[in-house]
């Protein structure tokens, strides 16, 4: 007995060939460095699937086609980069990581610079989704200067490769969602309630420059300004080898002497690059350039 | 409540009012949630509209389907078993839905706050040798197992020092005795001893689960905020019962293939104690990427639950054949046996598979092919395995609790 009156079918996308699977996937990869593995095929298909849908298009080829040769590319690519990367955070997410570096590194970089007489501090954000992280960011700095804010140039380069999601994180305006791992005190302190939702503080959103990046484009991440802390937390695990070798190499250019690199709770550099001295803090670890 | 035409009833809505035939006699109650032969008597009836239950956010047979199909999206669709499991999957989140289900949203399935928790070690720096290490260094194995084990292992033991054995443990006993009287005995008369048990199942048979039971025990202590227990115990459990099934389907030892279903995520169980926070990040990792929780272990430890059951099962001395099944179950065409490898692989996929209708968020593994065919079972197969489970399942789980 059943309570469907016609009979349904697990599949419900066009099949994707394995030639073509290979094609797509060699061309995300070369363009962002993201890594699909062939056991996520299905997976594809069925992303992809109303995207054909809604374009017209009969196969992936054709998808593949409009994605290198045609002028609707660089507008496609928009979405292609809104069906494959995810988008998981919070703010204050692994707080035991963020407190740690709170006390430990910012504590130190920023006593370093107050050493040097300069009152800078750059932070780039890699991968920074809807903005959470760098926000979250920009609240630890202002707890640990207090009073001292107003005479620094706090800059922190938020970076991420969805378009969607830099547009979010510019709004700075955050739902519930947002709030799972935050505490009603730290609510209230940094944010402006704005109808149901809630709105960063304007004087940290201040703090924060967003700009859609891709991680693979040399030139575009050379850009980015030198800073003494980067923080990339859970955008390595979708990278292969060879990618997360070269946005270590990167990171270690992009960061001033004595700067910090944080990963993502379950990430290293192990196997990666060897150039950094791992350091432990209490709940996670951090990467010093000498 | 609202009249709706009978043209535009359609299965899986709910009766808000008795239906009358023309003669007045009450033809279906009101709560009767409708399925395809009451619309079709409906409609040789000839009666004009009948009134429906409004629930808000009323799931259709469609959501339902798309709401299974994403727990789908790892598996090859064109398997024929896996068309069954799906089939079977959606009809048990539709038929849940119906009963005023709400179906999960995305930010339900991803929500929890774990900030609380810390790992024993720090990122990669945990082989499951170390992480074995620590709990086996730490806190000692019931002795009761050691003794049960040694007597499965020795020719020499006698029914009746096993019983003695076991009934010298009351929880364990008492356990043993609600498991031998639940449906997957189903007794004639019922068993109030432990010496009656063992008669009734055969003495390797009892202290195999006695053995499943103690090992499975030891974990009891893991705080329930840690993961979500009663979910975790309930696929185990799920996976415990219809390895059973499938085992005696296969001629296999049914005993055995209980305790290694009871005993297949382990390893889980250790990482749970051991890496709380890394454990929790694989889980949301899997839930947004919709990959079965064993690939995202895999990506963000760089190891999975059963590379940690090898070397714990190892270190208990748990029986070879067990112990096989249940490491590779994720490979079953490594498996020393590889008809118990399958058997327990498809028991893990199925239990997968009938726990999205109890909020399961996971996506389904993918079923390896060539253990399907070493199974040598038809698709159509899977309806009437399901149907013994449902029979013997929640009656079982409430022994067990």
């Amino acid at each position: 007995m059943t309570l469907f009156s016609s009979s349904m079918t697990l599949r419900a996308a066009t099949p994707i060939s394995d030639a073509e699977f290979k094609e797509l996937r060699d061309f995300i990869y070369q363009r962002s460095g993201i890594w699909v593995d062939e056991k996520r095929k299905y997976l594809f298909e069925n992303r992809f699937h109303k995207r054909l849908a809604t374009l017209g298009l009969k196969s992936f080829d054709e998808y593949v086609k409009l994605l290198k040769f045609d002028p609707r590319s660089a507008e496609e690519m928009k979405t292609l980069w809104e069906i494959i990367t995810t988008n998981e955070t919070s703010f204050f997410r692994d707080i035991k990581q963020l407190e740690s570096f709170q006390k430990v590194i910012l504590g130190e970089v920023l006593a370093e610079q107050r050493k040097k007489g300069k009152l800078e501090l750059n932070i780039w954000s890699a991968g920074c989704s809807s903005g959470e992280e760098p926000y979250t960011l920009a609240m630890l700095i202002s707890e640990s200067l207090g009073l001292e804010l107003p005479k620094w140039k706090v800059l922190i380069s938020a970076v991420d490769l969805s378009p969607a999601m830099i547009a979010k994180a510019k709004e700075a305006t955050y739902g519930d969602y947002a709030f799972k791992t935050t505490t009603e005190e730290q609510k209230k302190k940094f944010f402006v309630p704005e109808g149901a939702n809630f709105k960063v503080k304007p004087e940290l959103a201040r703090m924060v420059s967003f700009q859609q990046m891709n991680l693979n484009d040399d030139a575009a991440v050379r850009r980015v300004p030198k800073s003494q802390i980067v923080f990339c937390r859970n955008v390595i695990i979708y990278f292969d080898d060879a990618m997360r070798t070269k946005v270590a190499r990167a990171f270690y250019d992009n960061l001033l002497s004595g700067g910090y690199l944080l990963l993502g709770h379950s990430e290293t550099l192990h196997k990666i690059s060897t150039a950094f001295r791992p350091k432990f803090i209490p709940g996670a670890m951090a990467y010093r350039k000498d | 409540m609202a009249l709706i035409q009978t043209h535009e009833v359609k299965p899986g809505m709910v009766l808000a009012a008795d239906v009358l035939s023309k003669d007045g006699r009450v033809l279906f109650t009101a709560g009767a949630v409708l399925e395809p032969w009451h619309v079709q008597v409906l409609k040789t009836l000839g009666v004009a509209g009948v009134e429906i239950a409004e629930i808000e956010a009323v799931v259709t047979p469609d959501q339902a389907a798309d709401y299974t199909r994403a727990a789908f999206l790892y598996v090859n669709p064109d398997h024929p078993a896996m068309q069954t499991l799906f089939e079977i999957a959606a009809e048990r989140v539709l038929r849940r839905a119906t009963r005023g289900w709400v179906l999960p949203d995305v930010a339900t399935r991803q929500a929890r706050n774990v900030e609380h928790l810390s790992d024993v070690f720090g990122p990669g720096q945990a082989s499951p040798e170390e992480i074995v290490q620590h709990e086996t260094e730490l806190a000692s194995f019931p002795d009761l197992y050691f003794r049960l084990k040694e007597m499965l292992d020795s020719p020499k033991s006698s029914a009746k020092r096993i019983a003695d054995l076991i009934s010298g443990d009351v929880g364990l006993s008492a356990k043993l005795l609600r498991l031998v009287n639940s449906p997957i005995y189903a007794p004639v008369s019922p068993v109030d001893s432990v010496a009656r048990a063992v008669t009734l199942i055969g003495t390797n048979e009892l202290a195999t689960l006695a053995l499943g039971i103690t090992a499975i025990n030891y974990f009891q202590d893991i705080p329930p905020e840690l993961i979500d227990m009663p979910t975790f115990w309930r696929h185990s459990l799920t996976c415990a019962v219809l390895a059973m099934i499938l085992a005696r389907r296969q001629g296999l030892p049914p005993e055995r293939f209980f305790t290694a279903g009871l005993l297949h995520d382990v390893g889980r169980l250790l990482l749970f104690k051991k890496l709380p926070y890394a454990s929790t990040e694989a889980m949301i990792h899997a839930r947004e990427n919709f990959l079965p929780l064993f690939e995202a272990e895999r990506i963000l430890l760089e190891f999975d639950h059963t590379d940690v059951s090898k070397v714990l099962l190892a270190e208990w001395k748990f029986p070879e054949a067990m112990a096989q099944a249940i490491n590779f179950h994720h490979d079953p065409m490594c498996a020393a046996d590889p008809q118990s490898g399958a058997t327990l692989h498809l028991a893990d996929i199925m239990a997968n598979a009938v726990g999205i209708a109890d909020g399961g968020m996971y996506a389904v593994p993918d079923l390896d092919p060539a253990a399907w065919d070493e199974l040598n079972m038809q698709p159509t197969e899977l309806h009437s395995l399901i149907v013994e489970f449902d029979a013997q399942f929640e009656k079982t789980l409430a022994a067990f609790l």
